[in-house]
């Protein structure tokens, strides 16, 4: 397997630790002048997101992991999965709601995804960073609300995911919503 | 990143620390950067060049052993200010090419190069004051452990509380650990702090001497908030134990599997013919302006950085 040294490892690299996925989000180097060097890597645990600091001497070695990320439209839910199509070489594959995890409330037909794949298996599903939904739920605004501070009230996508979003949105509208912060980002005419 | 401001500030920096050197009557040397003797540190990497399709050089990691052969010539008290190059350094305050500002002093003190090398330091930070505790003392005080007595495994059982670390290592690797991760950022909050008294084991080229039960190291490290800025000695004078020395690092470097190096045997000449009783220091020039303008990295303050050229 390809190896990568731990003076090398970069942020957004992916690499195996005691058999489980990592991505790297930092790598500090520390060394005295005439000391040992060591590096200070920070990794995020691809599926569970759990982050770990380790230290390791400069140097050593790990392996790469074998992360294949692929494009894939959803086609349909049924009731425990989501089935994904690739547009080019029309591969299908069925993932179940306990392998969606994060992102069981951004699936909307039609949509690009991209899927992660960890030894061949499904890992993650990422929805579009930026996704532009109907409102389907939601009571409407009240007026004068804005004097107390409140402006933003609570609203369900069409989707599913639970938002807050400006008083002045009424339900059947359509938003524009960030679906890493799961924030309303503007209204969509 | 280009600053102009930051530019004009290093080129008058630059010539301050050269009157800084002119005034107090030591002599510049621009020794070569490529030599045939590398650092035979065995935690200092070295970049390899070709001098002909059939010669290897090196750049050098410092220019202490050019420098102590002009020492054994006689021309008295020099400076180098200029560029050294080490591998596999790259990081916040790490660049694989830096400059440094080394220079050696005779007929001097210990209390008195001290205060000359916070003179030097006062060029770029407003230090009036320092603290200066021995190796020994500083892990106590941190750890509530005595580094020559203290196990490996008690060593590692300190450093697992802090850190996560997956290995059992060897002893000086933990002490390198602890003091790197654990002390080091506690040093010289605000003021300057010199570590001194290292432990025989990590004399590099100074001399030592016993201290009690301790053989300790007569080499010395300034700090400034947490940062490393210069490394010195009491310069050890006698070829034997250099030798000696360099056999030793030779056998760590096999021991880390890495290739032993030819001594470098007009060095050890030189030593032989006499350096007389000097001390010597290496400051991180980079650093030291890159604190001076209150940055957090070295990027910030050269013309640029590895990664932006």
């Amino acid at each position: 397997m390809a190896q990568v040294s731990t003076n090398e490892v970069k942020p957004g690299m992916k690499i195996e630790m005691e058999n489980e996925p990592y991505v790297v989000v930092s790598n500090q180097f520390v060394k005295p002048g005439k000391g040992q060097a060591f590096n200070r890597i920070r990794l995020k645990h691809i599926v569970s997101g759990k982050v770990v600091e380790k230290t390791y001497k400069s140097g050593e070695k790990f392996d790469l992991a074998d992360i294949v990320e692929s494009k894939m439209r959803l086609l349909y839910t049924d009731p425990d999965s989501a089935i994904f199509m690739n547009d080019e070489s029309f591969e299908q594959i069925s993932i179940p709601f306990s392998l969606l995890e994060n992102s069981r409330n951004w699936l909307k037909e039609d949509i690009l995804y991209d899927i992660i794949f960890y030894k061949g298996h499904v890992v993650e599903v990422m929805p579009p960073t930026f996704m532009e939904l109907v409102v389907s739920e939601t009571a409407p605004g009240v007026r004068g609300d804005t004097a107390s501070g409140r402006v933003l009230k609570p609203a369900t996508l069409e989707t599913g995911a639970k938002i807050q979003i400006p008083i002045f949105i009424d339900e059947g509208e359509k938003i524009k919503v960030d679906t890493r912060t799961t924030e309303y980002v503007s209204r969509v005419q | 990143m280009y600053s102009r401001e930051i530019l004009l500030d290093r080129a008058l920096c630059l010539k301050k620390a050269r009157s800084f050197f002119s005034d107090r009557k030591y002599v510049e040397v621009d020794v070569p950067a490529i030599t045939k003797h590398p650092s035979i540190d065995l935690h200092i990497e070295v970049m390899q060049t070709k001098v002909s399709d059939k010669e290897t050089g090196y750049l050098h990691t410092s220019p202490e052993y050019l420098m102590k052969r002009l020492l054994s010539f006689g021309l008295g008290d020099i400076y180098y200010l200029g560029h050294v190059f080490r591998k596999n350094e790259l990081g916040q305050i790490h660049n694989p090419e830096f400059t440094m500002a080394e220079w050696y002093r005779s007929n001097t003190s210990y209390e008195n190069f001290l205060n000359e090398i916070v003179e030097f330091i006062q060029l770029f930070l407003p230090c009036s004051s320092f603290k200066r505790l021995s190796y020994r003392e500083t892990f106590l005080k941190y750890t509530q452990m005595d580094y020559l007595t203290a196990s490996k495994e008690e060593l590692f059982n300190f450093a697992k509380k802090h850190i996560d670390i997956d290995q059992m290592w060897d002893k000086d690797t933990l002490l390198n650990l602890i003091l790197s991760h654990l002390i080091e950022p506690c040093l010289g909050r605000d003021e300057l702090f010199i570590l001194d008294s290292y432990p025989a084991s990590q004399a590099a080229l100074a001399k030592t001497k016993m201290a009690g039960d301790e053989e300790v190291a007569m080499r010395f490290e300034f700090y400034y908030n947490g940062i490393e800025l210069a490394n010195g000695f009491h310069e050890l004078s006698c070829s034997k134990e250099q030798r000696r020395r360099f056999l030793q690092e030779n056998e760590k470097r096999k021991a880390n599997q890495k290739k032993p190096l030819e001594l470098d045997e007009k060095f050890l000449e030189a030593l032989e013919r006499g350096i007389g009783d000097c001390f010597g220091v290496a400051a991180g020039f980079d650093r030291l302006f890159m604190l001076k303008h209150k940055k957090k990295e070295l990027k910030e303050v050269i013309p640029f950085s590895w990664e932006e050229i």
